[in-house]
Parts: C-alpha cells; sequence; structure tokens
C-alpha cells in the first residue's frame, strides 16, 4: 500500500529530517510511527501525502508512484488519503455537520452523496446528535472525532495520522485510538505517528521507531520502546510523562463506546 | 451546484475585503476611463482631419514674369505628379476679388492691396488626393522654375495629425501606468482573500481538491472587480460624451464629434474585455506562489 525506497529529506541543504528510510506497508495494516521530536515522523507524513517531494529516493502510495506524479495529479492522491492532524483544522465558522460535507463538497461529490454518507460517518464518530454544533461548542476529543470523521467519509484506503492523541488527555485518547481501530478494521490501511507511550503498547500492533531521521526498529506486535534498551533522548523526557505501559491502554478487540453505526 | 458554490466563493471575498475591493474597482474604473477618452477623443480627432482632407490645396504662387503657355505647360507637368487630383489656375484679379470677400470687413487692408495689385501674385491651387500627400507635392513644387513660394494649410494638419498621435501615445502610456496600477490592487485584494481563507484553502489541498476548483473564486473575484471597473468607465465616458455634444452642436463648421454608434459599442466592449483581462491577470498576480501544493 505504501512503500518508501531509500528516502532521504535535507531541509535548506543542511537540516537532515529523514535519512535513508526504506519502509514497506502492506493493505491493511496498523502502523505507529514513534521516535522523539525531530526524528522525522511528521517529515515522513507529509512525504507520503506529498506534501514535500523527497531529496532522494521513491515514494509509492496505492500503486501510484507520487514522487514522479505530476502536480495537477497530486488531488487525486489525496482523495485516497485521509488525514488527521493534532491541531483538528477544523473550520471554525462551519458546523460539525458542515465541516465533514466541506471534504466531499470541495471535491465534486454530488448533494444526494453528501446527504447520506455525511450523516454515516457522523453516526461512527458518535457525534450524530451534535451535527449542528460549532467546533468551539465541542471537547477536544470531540473536535478530533470530526476530523477523523472528515478525513474517512470519502472512504480512504490510506488514513495517516499525525499526533492526533498529540492535545488529549489520556482518556480522550483511548477513544479516539478505538476509533481509528475500528476504522482499521473496514481494510483501511493506518499510519500514526505518536510519541505516546501508553497507546503504542497498549495496542501491539506494528511499530516503526525513528532516530534522528533513521529508521531503528520495526517490529511487529511491538512496543514503544524494546525493554532494556532506552536511549539517550528519551529515558529523561518521557519517563515523568508515562506511568507504565499497561492500565491507560484498550484492548483493540473491544467495541468502541460510541455505537450506532448503520 | 458547482458553479454556483464557485461563485458563492467569489462574492464572500468581495464582501470580506470591502475596501480594498472598492479602491481595486477605482482603480480599474479612473483607467480605463482614461483609456476609453483617449480613444474617443481621437476618433473625434481623426474623424475631423478626414473632414478636412477635401478642403487642402497646397499653393503655388507664381512669379510675374511667365506666359500663358508657361502656365499651361506647367499645369499639365504638375497634373501627372503622383498624388495630385487636380491643378487649377488663379489669376490675379480672382486673387484680388478672393481677397476682396476675405477681408470685406476690413476696408482699409483691401485699400492697401488695391494700390498694388502686383502684390496678390497669381497661383496654382493644387488639390492632394491624401491630406498627407501635401508635403512631397510642396518640395516638389518648391524647385519648380517659375514658383515664387508655395504654401499650404501644412501647420493645421500637423496639428491634427500630432493630436491624433499625441492621443495614441496616451492612450498606450495611460493604459501601461495605471493599468499596471490596478493589476497591483487586484493582485493585492486576491492576496488578501487568499490570506482570510488560508485555514480553509490548506484543508481543500488536503482532502484532494482540485487545483482550478481552489483557483477559480480567486480568478473570478478578479474579473469581477475588472468588470465592474470597466462597466463604470464606459458609463462615465458614454455619459460625458453625450453630455457634452450638445454644447459642440453649436459650432457645426468647426469640429464634428459625431461619432458613429457602432464605433462606441465597439469600443466598449473591447474596454471591458480589457477590464476583466486586467482583473485575470491580477488575481494570476495575486495567487502567485501563494496557491502551491
Amino acid at each position: 500500500m505504501i512503500r518508501l525506497e531509500g528516502v532521504t529529506k535535507v531541509y535548506d541543504g543542511s537540516t537532515v529530517a529523514v535519512q535513508d528510510v526504506t519502509l514497506e506497508i502492506q493493505k491493511g495494516e496498523f502502523v505507529f510511527l514513534v521516535g522523539p521530536s525531530g526524528s522525522g515522523k511528521s517529515t515522513l507524513i507529509r512525504l507520503m501525502l506529498r506534501q514535500e517531494l523527497p531529496s532522494e529516493g521513491d515514494i509509492w502510495v496505492s500503486g501510484k508512484h507520487i514522487t514522479k506524479l505530476p502536480s495537477w495529479k497530486v488531488p487525486l492522491l489525496r482523495r485516497s488519503v485521509g488525514t488527521v492532524f493534532q491541531d483538528f483544522k477544523l473550520l471554525p465558522n462551519k458546523t460539525v455537520y458542515e465541516n465533514v460535507a466541506f471534504a466531499l463538497e470541495v471535491i465534486g461529490r454530488p448533494r444526494h452523496v453528501v446527504r447520506t454518507q455525511v450523516p454515516q460517518v457522523l453516526r461512527l464518530v458518535g457525534l450524530a446528535a451534535k451535527a449542528d454544533r460549532l467546533p468551539q461548542q465541542l471537547s477536544g476529543g470531540e473536535q478530533q472525532r470530526v476530523s477523523v470523521a472528515r478525513a474517512f467519509v470519502n472512504r480512504p484506503l490510506i488514513l495517516l495520522a499525525d499526533e492526533p492523541t498529540g492535545n488529549l488527555d489520556p482518556a480522550t485518547s483511548v477513544g479516539i485510538m478505538k476509533l481509528l481501530d475500528r476504522i482499521n478494521r473496514t481494510g483501511t490501511t493506518v499510519v500514526m505517528a505518536t510519541h505516546d507511550h501508553a497507546i503504542v503498547d497498549a495496542m501491539k500492533r506494528r511499530v516503526v521507531a525513528l532516530e534522528r531521521g533513521r529508521v531503528v526498529r520495526d517490529q511487529h506486535r511491538g512496543a514503544y520502546q524494546t525493554a532494556g534498551l532506552p536511549t539517550a533522548e528519551q529515558a529523561p523526557a518521557m519517563v515523568p510523562t508515562t506511568p507504565g505501559p499497561v492500565p491507560a491502554g484498550p484492548a483493540p478487540a473491544e467495541p468502541p463506546p460510541t455505537d450506532g453505526e448503520g | 451546484m458547482r458553479f454556483q458554490y464557485l461563485f458563492g466563493q467569489a462574492i464572500t471575498n468581495l464582501r470580506r475585503n470591502g475596501l480594498v475591493v472598492i479602491s481595486a474597482v477605482l482603480a480599474v474604473f479612473v483607467t480605463l476611463s482614461l483609456v476609453f477618452l483617449a480613444i474617443v477623443l481621437r476618433r473625434v480627432v481623426d474623424e475631423n482631419t478626414g473632414r478636412w482632407d477635401d478642403d487642402i490645396r497646397v499653393i503655388a504662387f507664381l512669379t510675374d514674369d511667365l506666359t500663358l503657355e508657361d502656365i499651361d505647360g506647367m499645369q499639365r507637368e504638375i497634373i501627372a505628379w503622383d498624388g495630385v487630383d487636380e491643378v487649377v489656375y488663379f489669376t490675379k484679379s480672382q486673387a484680388l476679388e478672393e481677397f476682396r470677400e476675405l477681408f470685406a470687413d476690413q476696408p482699409s487692408l483691401i485699400e492697401v492691396v488695391e494700390e498694388d495689385p502686383s502684390t496678390l501674385p497669381a497661383s496654382l491651387r493644387i488639390r492632394p488626393t491624401e491630406a498627407a500627400d501635401y508635403d512631397a507635392i510642396s518640395n516638389r513644387l518648391a524647385v519648380l522654375p517659375g514658383v515664387r513660394q508655395v504654401s499650404s494649410a501644412d501647420a493645421a494638419i500637423d496639428n491634427m495629425v500630432t493630436l491624433s498621435n499625441i492621443l495614441r501615445v496616451g492612450a498606450v502610456a495611460i493604459s501601461i501606468f495605471l493599468g499596471g496600477a490596478a493589476v497591483v490592487l487586484i493582485g493585492n485584494t486576491i492576496r488578501m482573500a487568499i490570506y482570510a481563507r488560508r485555514d480553509e484553502i490548506s484543508i481543500m489541498k488536503l482532502v484532494g481538491a482540485g487545483n482550478w476548483f481552489v483557483r477559480v473564486p480567486f480568478l473570478l473575484e478578479g474579473a469581477i472587480e475588472g468588470l465592474l471597473g470597466a462597466i463604470l468607465a464606459v458609463a462615465a465616458v458614454i455619459g460625458m460624451y453625450r453630455w457634452f455634444v450638445p454644447f459642440f452642436d453649436a459650432f457645426p463648421d468647426w469640429i464634428a464629434v459625431d461619432i458613429p454608434v457602432e464605433f462606441l459599442i465597439q469600443s466598449s466592449i473591447l474596454v471591458v474585455l480589457f477590464g476583466v483581462a486586467a482583473g485575470l491577470l491580477g488575481s494570476a498576480i495575486g495567487m502567485w506562489g501563494f496557491l502551491k501544493d
């Protein structure tokens, strides 16, 4: 589904953000990109979205060689990729319904498609009752659910999430993770950049660890950090914020609390 | 629905930056008014130069020592030149007659001339095919034996031709300088509109809105600004023209301001297209480098 080969990204000719990354992600996988700030997680997400072009190397996304894609075809690529960010990126003057509908309207979907798909996805994320609210009337977790709904409303093959729980408290994060897990179960490939230990450890999915732009670990059913191998940067910063790997995490098989999918 | 959506976006943009939009529209209005005014004035001048063409004569005053045969020979020679339509011999007595008519209200002048009739020489009056030919004809006449002096209405013609050229050059210069300013002002309004919508645009790009879907509202906005300015300019100039015409009607011989209606319609359409083009160019400049990715 996503393949990177020898990808290097250098900003301004000197700052190396990503260095010689080769990675293959299969259809339907759930992959965590972990690592400290500045390790290149966000750059990788931007490269997969073709918001940036790599300095070297090739990237394929859903069969398209996106590093060779002409710029007028980039919108088509983005329609097959949903995106969720730490800061939600909702339009403050539009209601929940309008924010989600916007994603369909601007790619020219007919009105009847908008009318059926938006309520459907709002039920999936558990916000059907708050469709007419404005973003500022919602909690952070609810806003992120709207953003997930917007990313998923067009049924993309791939969902890229850059620190989706970065602004949320642990309990709320669990809800978002359940939602992403549920979307993953529909066959959507999910790639999530995070530095939230608890989530990664609880989900027990594939973990790709980055450090200074390089892949230092690629582990199936992995944890944030291999026991006994704390790196110099991670250890002091992470210890106070993470009580332990186990209790906060949800059991992935458990149905999400926000049921009502049609 | 798509067009409605795009058009709605453009209108929202226009409303959001009311003052800047008004300044851009006014800039287009002033520019195109001057351009249109220059076009109309030039047409008036050309119309009048054309009307005067028929009345232009090159006059060759003859020396007194010529026989009638000499004059006949000169007439036949001159009529064979390129650009000469007609050569008429004007005798001394005819010249005196004409002088009496022209200066009927100044008897003292007539007295002076009548005392010494030789002051009014006989002449050949030559009608050029085109007004512009008079210069070449004058030059050839000047070196012809038996010609004392050559005169023509050259200063008046030169003035009209110069005025016509000034208006043409002026129209081009105005279009370039003020047009440039108007385009930049439109570009500025577009940039402000893009800035006001930057979050929306980044989300549109993120969810895969087509490049043209993002651009069209801004192009429409620029085109509407150009169109409004052009319509105002056309209305102002035509209004002004119609207001002025009655004043000139009082001097029908002096200047004719009757411009064909088709010409006014054609140049109005041209001015409007020019305004829309300026608007599109302005928005293209405003978007330059701002709507990548």
